[in-house]
């Protein structure tokens, strides 16, 4: 640590580059797994404030809840074996006036446990038919509570009685309201009684009309969830490859040269271990000194970004992918702890 | 009393028509309170000698005797750790590690060799002695060619090493230097009881060695001897 604390003391110009350049992928990084994880909320949030762990809907809907149709004779079969909740899911327009607004209705039982996980950020819960809870996203966008609204295809009113935390589902806000308005608003006659049976534990199913999905299927059964997540995980995984790259050339070139003093110091009997050592001690700080500021600049950003955009900076992300960073750059110190490791005083001073 | 002999030593670098002998049956002695001198053009083998007497590289034949116990067979952590104890070498350039200051210098002297190292007192005595005292908070590239020297010597002579090894420490000198250098080393050999072994083509040297050996082509032979 001698050698290093030193070295970056003296030439604070050249590290202070490196650490520059370190810093800013950081920074990328943490952007873009921001992003990643704002936009993947933006399809799973609602789904995750129920604390639900799988679901059971019609074969024919392809995995997709909104699209799912469930008759009673098919729910109450499923019910015999699963403790699953029915929800109702239509995909449609939210109207206020002029106002209109994509958005999916989530209809539930009026004792639905899957409420009791959801937080509201004010108002009540609709305790009759005709009121509902929006995602508090719409606040934004002028809605009120006790406001009249209609929804989808029906040509009821509904009234605004709460906003809801979280409360997000396929990239449109949520609705939640009463499963008996689903029917009307998803426009299904009385046979179909819902979209699926959602619980918080493992469901099965022997009729074949039927599918089970957990969570993890359920989200990736999402248009565009998996492409989006997937390009996101490429392109954090690429950043991360070129960080290792980055910090290996520095150290590499750093290395190259001071050859001639380490190979002296060899001479003088200065164990290889020590050296490496050093290198090693230097790397982890270049990188934790890089990566914590990284950390600020993004807790900053987190600060002034707009709400509108979709970026979520949870610090437990932050914290693993900093991790990440430190561990995998030390990867890019093992070129230059091989050169070190097989230097030859004997190459300074000739013989 | 310290010695470092080598033994009937040679050292062959390549094979067939790239063969190369560097050095062709060497047999050398140097001692404790002495300064010994190894004069020879470049290309003689100078370098490679110094090396072989410093452990740095084993011989091809022959022995390297230090007070009479081999030293050509230790390799990896035994010859570092022989070498940082007994051995210090001042080398023509390089010496100095450029982003630490003189102090600094002695400070990492002290990181890797936690024992045996010199007392305050003696090392104070030696920073006066080589005119450096005042120099403790600068770095290499702000030292003269001739302060950069006295400050390797110094380092060297801190961890208080049996042998002193010296690769052309007047290369980079004026004449007032290399008579101030010759006699520093004299000085160290005589006081401090320690066997300083100088490499070089500067003949200037001559005047204060107790011992000079010719070194031409491989061959050595013995000029002076005290």
């Amino acid at each position: 640590m001698f050698l290093a604390l030193h070295e970056m003391k003296k030439e604070k110009l050249r590290y202070g580059l490196v650490i520059g350049v370190i810093l800013l992928v950081a920074y990328l990084i943490f952007i873009l797994s921001a992003l990643a994880q704002g936009l993947a909320s933006q399809n799973t949030n609602a789904f995750n404030s129920w604390k639900s762990q799988s679901v059971i809907l019609n074969k024919d809907a392809n995995g997709n809840l909104a699209q799912s149709m469930m008759t009673r004779n098919q729910v109450e079969t499923a019910s015999e074996s699963n403790k699953g909740e029915i929800v109702g899911l239509a995909q449609g327009i939210l109207k206020a006036g002029n106002a209109r607004q994509s958005a999916t209705f989530v209809g539930l039982t009026e004792k639905s446990n899957l409420r009791q996980n959801v937080q509201l950020s004010s108002g009540h819960w609709n305790n009759n038919d005709n009121e509902v809870v929006l995602s508090d996203k719409l606040k934004d966008q002028g809605f009120h509570i006790n406001q009249k609204v209609k929804m989808g295809l029906s040509n009821e009113e509904y009234t605004i009685v709460g906003f809801a935390k979280k409360a997000v589902y396929n990239m449109a806000p949520v609705v939640y309201g009463s499963i008996d308005d689903w029917s009307n608003i998803k426009g299904v006659t009385g046979d179909f009684v819902g979209s699926g049976l959602i619980s918080s534990t493992k469901q099965s199913t022997t009729d074949g009309s039927l599918q089970v999905l957990n969570k993890k299927e359920l989200f990736n059964k999402m248009p565009g969830y998996s492409a989006q997540t997937q390009t996101f995980l490429f392109m954090i995984a690429f950043l991360i490859i070129i960080s290792i790259v980055i910090v290996a050339i520095f150290l590499y070139i750093l290395t190259m040269q001071k050859l001639e003093n380490l190979a002296v110091l060899r001479a003088q009997g200065i164990p290889s271990s020590y050296l490496i050592w050093n290198t090693l001690a230097q790397t982890v700080l270049i990188l934790i000194i890089a990566v914590l500021l990284a950390v600020v600049l993004a807790a900053g950003t987190a600060l002034i970004i707009p709400t509108a955009v979709p970026m979520s900076f949870d610090p437990r992300l932050i914290a693993t992918t900093a991790g990440l960073l430190i561990v995998t750059g030390i990867i890019g110190a093992v070129i230059p702890m091989r050169i070190i490791a097989k230097i030859d005083p004997v190459s300074v001073i000739g013989g | 009393m310290q010695k470092l002999e080598l033994k009937n030593v040679s050292k062959v670098f390549g094979a067939g028509t790239n063969r190369v002998q560097a050095l062709d049956h060497v047999n050398f002695e140097a001692k404790a309170g002495e300064l010994t001198l190894i004069l020879g053009p470049s290309g003689s083998g100078k370098s490679t000698l110094l090396t072989i007497l410093g452990g740095l590289q084993q011989p091809t034949e022959g022995q390297v005797l230090i007070n009479g116990k081999r030293f050509d067979n230790q390799k990896g952590k035994t010859a570092d750790a022989f070498r940082l104890d007994h051995i210090g070498f001042v080398l023509q350039s390089y010496s100095l590690v450029s982003y630490l200051t003189v102090k600094e210098q002695f400070q990492l002297v002290d990181k890797v060799k936690k024992t045996g190292n010199l007392d305050i007192q003696r090392f104070q005595e030696d920073l006066k002695r080589l005119g450096i005292e005042k120099l403790l908070n600068k770095y290499p590239g702000e030292l003269s060619g001739g302060q950069s020297q006295r400050v390797a010597i110094a380092r060297a002579l801190y961890a208080n090493p049996d042998f002193i090894l010296a690769d052309e420490p007047t290369a980079a000198l004026d004449s007032a230097r290399v008579q101030e250098v010759a006699e520093l080393f004299k000085n160290i050999a005589q006081k401090e009881n320690k066997a300083v072994v100088v490499v070089t083509h500067d003949l200037r040297l001559r005047a204060e060695a107790d011992r000079i050996y010719q070194l031409v082509d491989g061959q050595i032979s013995l000029e002076k001897s005290n």
